[in-house]
């Protein structure tokens, strides 16, 4: 069994339990130092990261224990820096630590209520930094051909007959709660829930890695987990992610993107590339987009979104949720509605709350509350920070000279302006 | 006074060690069933045609064998009754955990094929039984596959259990049957204890069938996920020891009681059979039609009941190695694999039995051939398992048995190997 290198030789970053057992570890001479017998991990954390290497020694075929850190080079094979007399122990176990081979590969996964789905097949590694994290276990069907020693002729088989491409099903390690006895893994989610993964903790990795791990880690997202991640990331690590994609690649995930998020991002990207980014992307998105570009970002206009719900007033309450289901979910915002007149004033606004007390026959111009607080598009966002301070509302609505609403502003896309304010 | 009263007041009703013996008596009955079924499936359309043949052939020389085949049943049986109780796990669940993805993904095709083929000769011993009575298989297998697949999708453990407990009391129309054969009990008793050997291929070739076919890979693996789906536990493990027993003692008896009917019908009369059907239709003339009915009601009853157990022995083998959801107390939706699998085996065994033309006899052959080939390796599997600290805690095996066991093993794989040589030349 031999690593798998891209074909245009990235960095690997992801790794898989079963293509690193049984891998030779050489030093930095090339000369054999033993092989790969299982890895350690203290499995307490997110994404526990592999402490020690089980290796069998080539010359005297003894199992000793190896730093992960010792290994400075994982292509094909494993580099190890010069060893020293004291980077192998005697194969023991701190507190809290576990083989993971031993403990995790080939067991039963079972959901919250005890049932079980699949079994362990595979463990996948994210390589970040040299250090190996523990993020993914594979209990696909891939996975499973992988350790069979199958995976390559029945993948070609799959492609050439039928046109289908074999994806990894993988579970979050931290969905993962392993119990000893009966040695088991059980979910800590439901089964349904474990494709929306919140992915701001793969963020949080990625940013750790340099920028062509980076990118290699990013690719092999798929468009929603992409899009999804982009905006946990930090703001110039968005900017070099969508550098290093397509321009079709990235319009795809920038669509994807919540508005204002969106917006955010094209802002900070060159504009021969953001033209090339909304040239690509759906007509009605595109327009949506240059229209919120074109507003000045430290200013109210420059954080808005205009992704949310607004009615005229003789709409009834019933109509309204009709609308609300149908939409709700492409709106950056649902939580409030507001109610506009021919020329999008501002009249008032309403909760969602309001809006499912109220008989359904009732229109909204009874419901909502014309007290409404909004901003102006030139506003400062500093402002902003203090009417979301002082009001402690969700959003904003922001309107221009002529109080017609223009767009709404979101209190989590304020809340690092917002955040130094709420002490006081 | 007041204290003789009183104690003749409970000498009347029930001392209690009496009541302690009834309470033992009904959680017998509670907790016995995949013992005395998984041993009484032994005896299904395979096993009868082969007892049949080898009293028709043999008479009663081979008589004897069912001792020391009755005694490696126990032993092979209890080790895996002992493993479920302890680790609430499956044969295979632990084959996976212990021996790693490889070795079970293959393990798994293997015996899919082998017990495919043994579902295949089950339904054709529901068509040939029926066939005795008249009744087209065209019917007869239809009908059949959609009363196990019905029993068993829409009925829980329990129930099924039930159902299959019964089709056991079934078993006893051979005993009947064989006392219509009027034997010689003196000449039978003697030759049950006094064993003779010839070396005479045929000779040896029929006794290693007769244990192939009692010790089958696929009854290890039924047997011990039916103890972990009854939910048995190490505390249940002496009356799940007494099922386990009772059931191997039981299924020789009825093995004994065909082999010597058909050896004092047919081998005295010198009647050549080639299957469980004749060795039917030609017990009529010899012991009366009743017997040649019951015979063949015998044979029904055991296709029948076997063909619902080796699909869901394939099911809990295959679901358990993968980690699907396996339990007869689930809906179909809750474990779609295994009722999936249930579902596959019993239509493709009852599917094949009706195409035209299909080899039956090389099918069945070769089922016979892969189940000994892989017998030996479960074995092996089976004894590093139950000696493995780290699953079975205190309850390894202790040095008799592991001596005992690791014997019959070695006995069982020598005779497999041999039936292979035998099979293949």
């Amino acid at each position: 069994m031999s690593l798998n290198i891209a074909a245009d030789h990235e960095p690997q970053v992801f790794l898989f339990l079963s293509e690193l057992l049984g891998e030779k570890i050489v030093d930095s001479e090339g000369r054999p130092i033993g092989r790969i017998l299982d890895l350690t991990g203290n499995i307490g954390g997110m994404y526990p990261p592999v402490a020690d290497i089980l290796v069998r020694l080539e010359k005297n075929r003894r199992t000793v224990m190896l730093p992960w850190q010792s290994i400075t080079a994982v292509n094909g094979i494993l580099t190890a820096r010069p060893l020293l007399p004291e980077d192998f122990r005697e194969p023991a176990l701190r507190s809290g630590e576990l083989l993971l081979k031993e403990t995790l590969l080939d067991k039963q996964v079972v959901d919250t209520d005890g049932a079980k789905i699949r079994r362990v097949n595979d463990l996948q590694f994210l390589l970040a930094n040299k250090i190996l994290y523990l993020v993914h276990v594979d209990v696909g069907f891939r996975g499973l051909l992988r350790r069979v020693g199958l995976e390559k002729p029945i993948a070609y088989i799959l492609r050439k007959l039928f046109d289908y491409v074999m994806t990894d099903q993988l579970i979050s390690w931290k969905f993962v709660q392993p119990v000893s006895s009966p040695d088991l893994l059980r979910l800590t989610i439901a089964q349904n829930r474990l494709a929306q993964l919140h992915p701001a903790d793969l963020a949080d990795i990625i940013e750790d890695l340099n920028i062509h791990q980076r990118s290699a880690v990013f690719r092999s997202l798929d468009v929603e987990t992409a899009a999804e991640t982009l905006e946990e990331t930090d703001p110039k690590i968005q900017v070099s992610l969508i550098e290093g994609l397509s321009t079709a690649n990235a319009s795809d995930i920038i669509e994807e993107m919540s508005l204002s998020e969106a917006a955010d991002l094209l802002g900070d990207l060159p504009k021969e590339r953001v033209e090339g980014i909304l040239k690509e992307m759906e007509r009605e998105a595109a327009e949506d987009m240059k229209e919120l570009l074109a507003q000045p970002e430290e200013k109210a206009g420059g954080l808005m979104t205009t992704s949310y719900l607004s009615f005229a007033p003789a709409v009834t309450a019933g109509e309204a949720m009709e609308k609300i289901r149908r939409e709700a979910e492409d709106m950056d915002l649902i939580y409030y509605l507001y109610v506009v007149d021919g020329q999008e004033r501002l009249l008032g606004v309403l909760s969602l709350r309001d809006l499912l007390v109220a008989p359904p026959a009732t229109i909204l111009s009874e419901l909502m509350d014309t007290r409404v607080v909004a901003v102006n598009i030139e506003e400062k966002k500093e402002r902003i920070a203090d009417d979301f301070a002082k009001y402690g509302i969700l959003a904003m609505p922001v309107v221009d000279d002529n109080n017609s609403l223009k767009g709404v502003i979101l209190f989590k896309n304020l809340l690092e302006v917002v955040a130094p304010k709420l002490g006081r | 006074m007041v204290d003789s009263l009183s104690g003749g007041i409970r000498r009347f009703t029930q001392s209690p060690s009496v009541r302690k013996y009834w309470r033992s008596f009904g959680l017998f009955f509670a907790l016995i069933g995949p013992g005395i079924i998984t041993s009484n499936v032994d005896n299904d359309a395979g096993g009868i045609t082969t007892y049949s043949l080898a009293g028709a052939e043999y008479g009663l020389t081979l008589l004897w064998t069912l001792i020391p085949i009755t005694a490696a049943l126990i032993i092979i049986q209890e080790m895996c009754a002992r493993m479920g109780v302890v680790s609430g796990k499956g044969l295979s669940d632990l084959i996976r955990e212990r021996f790693g993805a490889r070795i079970t993904f293959y393990l798994m095709i293997v015996l899919f094929l082998a017990n495919l083929g043994n579902t295949i000769s089950e339904f054709a011993g529901v068509a040939a039984s029926l066939e005795i009575f008249g009744i087209s298989r065209y019917i007869s297998v239809p009908f059949s596959a959609a009363f196990v697949w019905w029993l068993v999708v829409k009925g829980n453990y329990k129930s099924v259990e039930k159902v299959f407990l019964f089709a056991c009391v079934f078993y006893l129309s051979y005993i009947v049957s064989g006392f219509m054969g009027k034997p010689d009990w003196n000449a039978v008793g003697s030759s049950l204890l006094k064993p003779t050997f010839r070396m005479e291929t045929g000779f040896l070739t029929m006794a290693v069938a007769l244990i192939g076919t009692t010790i089958a890979p696929w009854m290890q693996f039924y047997l011990q996920s039916s103890v972990v789906d009854k939910g048995l536990k190490a505390d249940d493990y002496p009356y799940t020891r007494t099922d386990v027993i009772f059931g191997s003692v039981m299924v020789n008896v009825i093995a004994f009681f065909i082999i010597m009917l058909c050896a004092v019908t047919l081998f005295r009369n010198g009647v050549r059979i080639e299957s469980a059907k004749d060795a039917a239709q030609a017990l009529a003339p010899l012991a009366g039609e009743y017997c040649s009915w019951l015979f063949a009601f015998g044979l029904l009853n055991a296709s029948l009941f076997a063909a619902s157990i080796l699909p869901i022995s394939t099911a809990y083998t295959i679901c358990e190695a993968f980690g699907w959801e396996s339990s007869l107390n689930r809906k179909f939706l809750e474990a779609p694999q295994f009722y999936g699998l249930y579902s596959l085996m019993v239509l493709l065994g009852a599917g094949i039995i009706l195409l035209p033309d299909m080899p039956l006899i090389r099918i069945m052959f070769y089922s016979q051939v892969i189940n000994g080939a892989i017998l030996p390796v479960i074995l092996v599997f089976m004894l590093l398992l139950v000696n493995d600290r780290r699953i079975m805690g205190r309850y390894t095996n202790g040095p008799v048995m592991n001596i005992l066991s690791w014997l019959t093993v070695a006995v069982l794989t020598f005779l497999s190997l041999a039936m292979l040589v035998f099979a293949l030349i």
